[in-house]
């Protein structure tokens, strides 16, 4: 080693150095006038806005804060049936399918419940709560169908359908206000005005999933969703088919009410799910252990 | 004299190295999780874990990550249950580290939170939360759901993911 090749090794390490303190210490602003709360809460606004702006920034307890009044909301509507065998065997279903999800877990943990009515649907709530109801259930054959349409509406939570229902308008104005204040509470003015704005994001999903439905993309992606964590759960996504093909023709979902209150028709998503059914390497089979507990379960909701 | 250069550039490369890595921290975001001994739903648990809690990232494997709590646990959790702090990454390219904590400290227990629920129920006094708690507070063991796995011939336990 020359004395001239020191100065390189030199600015090597000074460079080296100077890129660990650069990431600590470069950006750091020193701060204004103290005591300029305005300004604060400004630029605390300002620094919201930059970082929340879509839906996919809510944060997981706001979506279970969000998906707990949905479903107060939904339970308004539907009485619910209370038999707990029924509702065990729901939920150590449902459980099974969620952990071959992508979102095996959620704020406050998937859970399930059955509606004491005779219309066939099944609705989400974000934040991983789902509702089937006891006409949905008299039109299953098995177990399989069942898991198939549970992996839908947990398809519709992991892709954060009903989030996306709430208006751009409306969450923009929501980051703002979450944001505006900087003080460790909410003084009455900001809480009534943040009251009034989370009212109406579920209202927004409220009338996404119980009056209007989702849209055709929507769908489309949750059976999806469906034929993908269904078959890696181990059921035979032939299920969503059967029950597709249940509802062809039938009146509530030719009326558009209920699980079809949606654009697609049964037909149209018979032939997108067969197709997504068709692109699996391998799709598991019935097996009649399954079939036989269904039965059992079932029994217990009638 | 040339060996003691090469531990110079060595040690100064280790030095950086070492900073970056010891930025690589992962966040609790879910209301609890199990600290698990192994890559598997059903794996034994080794502590549980809480919103917020902090974690260091030691690695990766398909959507499990190995981590270290402060209290100097080591084990796995989900990716869907731990995550790198969103706002903190999302503001270093708009803001500067002193608005991300100031930040930070302005969201913490705010947005739509239990406060803002409360404030919602009181206006709408006719809104049951009844069954929603009733429906919160229903849980499976994990074993109960290991065992439906297994008589039910669905696979590997936790799933292909």
């Amino acid at each position: 080693m020359t004395a001239r090749r020191r100065p390189a090794l030199f600015i090597l390490t000074a460079v080296a150095v100077g890129l660990v303190v650069g990431q600590g210490c470069g950006q750091i602003r020193l701060p204004g006038k103290i005591g300029d709360a305005a300004q604060k809460a400004k630029d605390a606004s300002k620094i919201v806005k930059v970082v929340r702006s879509g839906f996919g920034d809510i944060t997981e307890e706001e979506e279970y804060y969000i998906g707990r009044s949905v479903a107060a909301l939904i339970l308004s509507r539907y009485a619910v049936l209370d038999r707990p065998p029924l509702t065990q065997y729901l939920n150590t279903l449902g459980q099974a399918v969620v952990l071959a999800s992508d979102r095996p877990e959620i704020y406050a943990g998937w859970h399930f419940l059955v509606l004491d009515t005779d219309e066939v649907n099944a609705l989400a709530a974000p934040g991983g709560l789902i509702f089937v109801t006891k006409g949905l259930l008299s039109l299953c054959p098995d177990e399989d169908t069942l898991a198939m349409i549970l992996a839908h509406e947990i398809g519709h939570i992991t892709a954060k359908h009903g989030l996306q229902a709430i208006k751009k308008s409306r969450l923009t104005e929501a980051f703002t206000a979450l944001g505006a204040q900087a003080a460790e509470a909410y003084g009455p003015a900001e809480l009534a005005q943040i009251t009034s704005i989370f009212e109406g994001v579920l209202s927004d999903i409220v009338e996404k999933l119980v009056v209007n439905g989702y849209d055709r993309k929507s769908e489309h992606e949750a059976d999806s969703l469906a034929v993908k964590i269904g078959a890696a759960r181990g059921y035979d996504p032939n299920g969503l088919l059967r029950f597709l093909r249940t509802m062809v023709g039938d009146a509530s979902a030719v009326s558009g009410k209920g699980w079809f209150k949606t654009h697609p028709t049964p037909e149209q998503r018979l032939e997108k799910t067969k197709a997504e059914i068709g692109r699996l390497k391998t799709a598991p089979a019935l097996e009649d252990v399954r079939t036989q507990r269904f039965q059992l379960a079932m029994a217990h909701g009638r | 004299m040339i060996r003691s250069r090469g531990s110079v550039l060595a040690a100064s490369a280790f030095i950086l190295a070492g900073l970056l890595l010891a930025a690589e921290a992962i966040v609790v975001k879910v209301q609890t999780t199990p600290l698990r001994r192994a890559p598997e739903f059903f794996a034994p648990e080794v502590a549980k874990l809480k919103a917020g809690d902090r974690l260091e990232l030691l690695a990766v494997q398909g959507a499990w990550r190995q981590v270290k709590t402060a209290a100097g646990l080591t084990g796995w959790v989900h990716s869907s249950a731990a995550d790198v702090a969103k706002f903190n990454l999302l503001a270093m390219s708009g803001g500067t580290k002193t608005e991300t904590s100031a930040k930070e400290a302005a969201l913490a227990g705010k947005g739509f939170s239990r406060e803002i629920e409360q404030s919602y129920r009181a206006k709408n006094p006719g809104v049951s939360y009844a069954w929603v708690d009733k429906m919160i507070a229903l849980g499976v063991p994990p074993g109960q759901v290991e065992d439906f796995i297994a008589k039910g011939k669905l696979g590997e336990a936790g799933g292909a993911r």
